[in-house]
This record gives structure tokens, sequence and C-alpha cells, in this order.
């Protein structure tokens, strides 16, 4: 289709891509990089309130500080003892010396000139830095250093129990323990979260409420919103008050409008639950915030009465572009309403009856902000959509990896869903001027 | 579709109309009640028997109501005046101008506004928090971008489509740049397309809940959504407060819906030939 432009006009590019690059930019710095971060973390065990798992790390690394406070000490104890001792557990204490200093031989070539730098600062009674003192290791060096630890602690444990060669062999103990600690060792854990979301039924309900809410509520304010689109089309007194009073659920936050209906709805002096309770739909007031069904009940309604008028608002926006002179020559050749809605309203809405659909049904899909408010995704997590459990899990429980692979899965069931209504819709979906 | 109405459709229409507004009219009525009629046997009767105003001095006493609103505004205009502008911008471009990959682009503007935003949760708050940038209004402003540039591109290029292309077209001829253009002939017809996607993006900023619950969470620089959601009493919900919370957020935004319906409206037909 742009083919055929390029024919008789020359290509912009210059000046468009001048014109979009403010919004590109900002829209790939917070939008795209972010959402692709989320995935990055959701593969690391990445608990903020733990010292060790508050960052991403992929290496090994090794705490100079807290190794040279450790290895030199132990070497030059074996060692001393070493020189005392004699047959067999001289042998023993030499080995494990070897062991210790082809480690300690890699991790000064694996970590450079830091080695020194920290043992001058340490030598001169001072703490370096932690950029200075952390250094990444090889996997090789931080599994032989993990062995040493076990083995050696194993040996000297060993050698104080039959023989008297160990003259501090507490401390020394104690220090061969202690090497495994100066490691820190990376949390990247590939997809294990989310073999552990797959089987977690938790996850399973807050994608079944998800799908409750988003498929009832969408219906049923698409069916409404529709109607309601088609009767303010039309010249009748009091059209503006009418849209407005329309608008005015949709224009004021959701939070305060959840924190509205939850009075609405409250046990106690809620009169909306008071009205239910006389006509008979539940059985006493408290039924509607206390009871599982009673919530996703309470939940549903409140988003139809607040997001029915949007819908409206879309469908009317796309009514009003169908030219009345199609009415008029229909109407001419006898075609009744209900004619006209099938064969003229029904074709020439079908692009805006899918966008708004598709918009709708995304927007319930990541639903929060009602539900957080209005019930907290309770009572026993009978209302948690996905997103209130990936936020409990991020926030409540500061466990940013878990809760990381929890968005993604929203962000995939979002792709889904997106992907069906594109294929419905094709390229239609892209505004007209594509084609034009 | 041109027919006048009858009796039983005003009739309908007030019912209608009656049923949209309950919550907002008994949010209003219960906002002048004493706590003794807000609780217990008096709790559904329509009018207080003691009407007070008591409930909107202490939201504005009590709680640091007037600072929600404050922090809530600077940071939705903000978000809305940074949005609009670059989105005119790239929406223009993208409506007129000639160049490959428009609809890549397209359909990664359209994409990002489906984004779920808990999926930008935690990296946004792991950067600002770097920064420095949480309790703080760019903290606010830049994560809502996410939210309002998307949106705001998205309708303006539909509003720049309506314009009349004989129009530009005919100051090409006269050989007008496409600064000229734009600013002689597009700007103006967009005006109603503008105002209304500022109107859109500033209520989209104004209503966020999960950023703001999020990155500002000291009392200084929470904004009004945040704040009302957390209002709490010593032995009970405080109803009588929120309810006058939620009329005084209320109440402006009627009227600027009054006001601007109209405008909204006349944009979103304006730009449109008419044939």
């Amino acid at each position: 289709m742009k083919a055929q432009k390029k024919l008789h006009k020359k290509s912009d590019w210059k000046a468009a891509y001048l014109l979009m690059s403010p919004a590109l930019i900002l829209i790939f710095v917070i939008a795209i990089y972010p959402v692709l971060q989320s995935m990055y973390f959701s593969l690391f065990d990445y608990k903020l309130n733990d010292p060790t798992k508050a960052s991403t790390t992929r290496h090994y690394s090794l705490d100079l500080n807290r190794y040279l406070d450790n290895a030199p000490f132990l070497m030059a104890d074996l060692k001393n003892d070493a020189t005392k001792a004699s047959g067999e557990p001289k042998a023993t204490l030499t080995k494990i010396n070897q062991q210790l200093t082809t480690i300690d031989n890699e991790i000064r070539k694996e970590s450079g000139d830091r080695y020194n730098k920290v043992n001058d600062i340490l030598n001169n009674y001072k703490t370096p830095s932690e950029k200075l003192s952390i250094v990444t290791i090889s996997k090789s060096t931080a599994e032989a250093i993990q062995k040493a630890t076990d083995q050696v602690t194993k040996q000297l444990k060993a050698l104080n129990q039959n023989t008297k060669v160990l003259s501090n062999a507490k401390k020394d103990i104690g220090l061969a323990s202690g090497l495994e600690d100066t490691l820190n060792k990376p949390n990247f854990i590939g997809l294990k979260h989310y073999a552990h979301f797959l089987k977690d039924s938790r996850m399973w309900a807050a994608i079944l409420h998800t799908v409750v809410f988003t498929v009832i509520s969408v219906a049923i304010e698409f069916v409404l919103g529709l109607a309601i689109a088609l009767l303010i089309n039309k010249a009748f007194f009091g059209r503006g008050l009418i849209r407005a009073a329309v608008l005015v659920p949709w224009a004021i936050p959701t939070a305060v409008s959840a924190m509205m209906w939850k009075y609405l709805y409250d046990g106690q002096s809620g009169i909306i639950a008071k009205f239910f309770e006389k006509i008979g739909l539940i059985h006493n007031m408290g039924t509607l915030l206390t009871t599982g069904d009673g919530a996703m009940f309470s939940v549903i309604l409140t988003d139809v009465w607040k997001t029915t008028p949007y819908m409206a608002l879309l469908l009317l926006a796309g009514l009003q572009v169908i030219p009345k002179s199609l009415y008029e020559a229909a109407a001419i050749d006898g075609a009744n309403k209900w004619k006209q809605f099938l064969n003229i309203t029904l074709p020439l809405l079908k692009l805006s009856i899918l966008v708004s659909l598709l918009f709708r049904t995304l927007d319930a899909f990541r639903v929060f902000d009602l539900i957080s408010v209005l019930t907290g995704g309770g009572p026993a997590n009978s209302t948690e959509t996905i997103s209130i459990y990936a936020y409990k899990v991020m926030f409540s429980e500061t466990d940013f990896g878990s809760g990381s692979a929890l968005s993604v899965i929203v962000f995939i069931c979002v792709a889904i869903i997106s992907a069906i209504f594109v294929k419905l819709l094709g390229s239609d979906l892209l505004p007209e001027g594509s084609k034009k | 579709m041109e027919k006048k109405a009858g009796v039983s459709f005003y009739l309908f229409l007030i019912v209608f109309v009656f049923v949209i507004m309950f919550p907002f009219l008994w949010v209003f009525l219960s906002s002048f009640k004493p706590p003794t009629e807000l609780y217990g046997s008096q709790a559904f009767n329509w009018i207080a028997d003691h009407p007070t105003l008591n409930n909107y001095v202490s939201v504005f006493v009590d709680y640091p109501f007037l600072n929600y609103l404050k922090n809530s505004f600077i940071i939705a205009a903000s978000t809305t005046i940074i949005s609009v502008l670059f989105a005119s911008f790239a929406a223009y471009a993208l409506a007129r101008l000639r160049f490959r990959g428009k609809s890549v682009i397209l359909g990664l503007t359209l994409s990002v506004t489906m984004f779920p935003q808990i999926s930008t949760l935690s990296p946004i708050y792991i950067i600002l928090m770097h920064l420095g940038l949480t309790n703080s209004y760019t903290g606010l402003i830049i994560p809502y971008i996410t939210i309002t540039l998307p949106l705001s591109i998205w309708i303006l290029v539909t509003f720049f489509r309506k314009i009349p292309q004989e129009l530009e077209e005919s100051a090409k001829m006269d050989g007008a740049t496409l600064m000229q253009t734009y600013r002689k002939i597009i700007f103006p017809l967009a005006v109603p397309g503008i105002f209304t996607t500022a109107i859109l993006a500033f209520i989209a900023a104004w209503n966020e809940y999960l950023f703001a619950l999020t990155i500002n969470t000291d009392e200084a620089y929470k904004t009004v959504p945040v704040g009302i959601s957390m209002f709490s009493g010593q032995y009970s919900v405080p109803w009588g407060e929120i309810c006058a919370a939620t009329v005084v957020v209320t109440v402006p935004l009627v009227i600027l819906v009054l006001i601007f319906q109209r405008r909204i409206v006349s944009g979103l037909t304006s730009g449109s030939v008419k044939e």
C-alpha cells in the first residue's frame, strides 16, 4: 500500500524521524527497557531484603577483604604445625597447604593487582571499599573453594581428634569452615520461578479470578455501552447533561470510586448492601464483602458502573463519524431502524467495537486499583487477580525475582489476548491512513 | 437517527441518570452526616437530621488532603504537557509524512499502550530508587509518561488523519514548508483534538494508582487516589471523611466534564470531512 504512494511523493523520513525521536526515545527508555528488565529479573533469586540476594549477579565473586582475613592466617598456622609434626599428620598438613596455595594462586591470578592492593589496605588496619574488595572469579575457582572448605574442615577435625599436631585447632577449624563465606554465589536460577508458578495453585486461582472478572465485566459493559451510545447519539433536549453524567464515573479515579463503593457495600452501613438484602439478592448485608462470590460480584458491579461510560464514549465516537446521509438514504429506501443498525451501524462500527473491546479487555485483565482498594484481593484471596498477586510478592514479600516472573506472566497473557484481537482486526487496527 | 424523543424516552433517561449518579448522590448526602448518623440505625436515612460540615473540616485539618491535591495536580499537569507536546510531533509525522517503518512504529506504540503496568513496575522502582527519585514529583512523572505518551500519540494520529489532506496539499503547492504547513494549517485544525488528548492524558495521570502507591510512599508526596484509599480512623473506617473527600474530588470533575464534554464531542467531530 505504501509502494503506490512512493511513486509520486518522495520520502520525508528525515523530518519524520526527527519529529518522532523524543517520543520514541521516551517509549524505549521507560516502557520497553523496563519490560525487558522485568524478564531479566525473573531469572534471578532476587530479594531486596536479603543482602546476599539484593542484586542480580550471574558470576561468582569473592570478597577479598574477608578472604585475606582468613586464608593467609589458616595457611600460616598449618605451615607452622607441619614443620613441627612428622609422619602421616605432616603429610596431611602439607597436602592441605598445597591445596590452599593452589587456590590462593588462582585467586591472585584472577583478581590481578587488586589482591595486593586490598592486602596493603588491610595491613594498614583500614577497610577496603566494597568496589575494590569484591572481585569476580571463575566458576572452577569458586567450586575449588567450596570443595576445599568441606575437605579441609573434615581433615582438620579428624587430625584434631586423633593427634595433637594442631596448635590452634579451634581457630583453624573455624577459619577453614568460614572459607566458603567469602564467596558470593550467583543468584541466577534460570526458569525456576516459572517452574514453581506453573505448579502453584495460588497462581492458577489468580489467573482464574482474572479471567472470570475480565470476561463477565467486559461482556456486560459492551452490551450496555453500545446501548447507551446508540441512545445518546441523537438529538434530544439535555443531551449534554446526559453525556456529562455518563462521563463522570469514568473520569473519577478508580481508587476513589472503589473507596466510595466500599462504603456502599459496607456490611453495617452500606446502602447498596441494604438494598440487595431487601430485594432478596443476598441473605444478609455482610455477604457482599465477606464471601468470595459476594466480593467478586461487588468488584464486577463496580467495574461495570465505572467503565460502561468509557465503552459508550468510544463507541459514540465511532457512531458519530458515520455520515448521517447514509441513514437518510437508507430511510428513503425504506429500511427500518433494525435494518439500518445491521447494515449501516454495525459494519461501520466494527472497528470501533473491536478496538474498544481490545482496550477494555486488556484494562480488565491487568486490573489492580479497583480490587486492591475494594477487597485487597480478599476475602481469603478469592478476588486476587494476577496483578495483585504479583504486587504482593514484590512489595509485601520484597521478592522481586518471583514477583517479576508473575509480572512477566501477566505480560505474556496480555500479549496473547492482543495477538487474538490483532488477528481479528488485521491491518484495520492501524489508523486508516496507513492505507490512505 | 435524527428523531425527536418522546416522554417515555425522557422517563427512561431520568432512571438511567439516577442509577449512574446514585452512588455520588448518596456519598454527597452522607458527607453531611455526623458520626452518630453514619453508623447504626440512622445510616440509611437520606437526609441527615443534624447536618454538619465537620467531615469537610476534618478532611483538610486532620488529613494532608490539600497537599494530596497539590501533588496530584502538579504531577498530572506536567505529565500532560510533556506527553501531549512530544506526542503531537510524533503523531503528525505518523499521520502525514511518508517514510519507511511507519506501520512498525504505529504497531509498537499501540503495543506499548497495552503493556501491563505491573510488568514495568519492578525495574522502574529499582531505577528510581537508585536515582533517589522515589518520593518526588519526577519519580511519578517519568512512569506516567509511559502511560500517557503512547495513548496521546494514538489518539492524535487519528485526529490528524481526519484533517482534510486537500488543505495541506494546496498549502504545499503554494510553496509552504513542512513547519509552516504544520503551524498554519494542521495545528489550528487539530486544537480540539489536542485539547481532547490533553484532557484524556490528564485524567489518566490524575487517576493512576499503582505507581503512586509504590513510588511515593511518603505522606508529603502522596497523590489523591492513594491518599483517599489510605484514610483510616482510630476505631472504625472514617466514612464521613471519605465521603467528604470524594465530594471534594468529584465536584470539580463534574463541572469540568459538564464544560468539556461539548469540546470533547466537537473535537471528535470537527476534524472529519463533512461528506
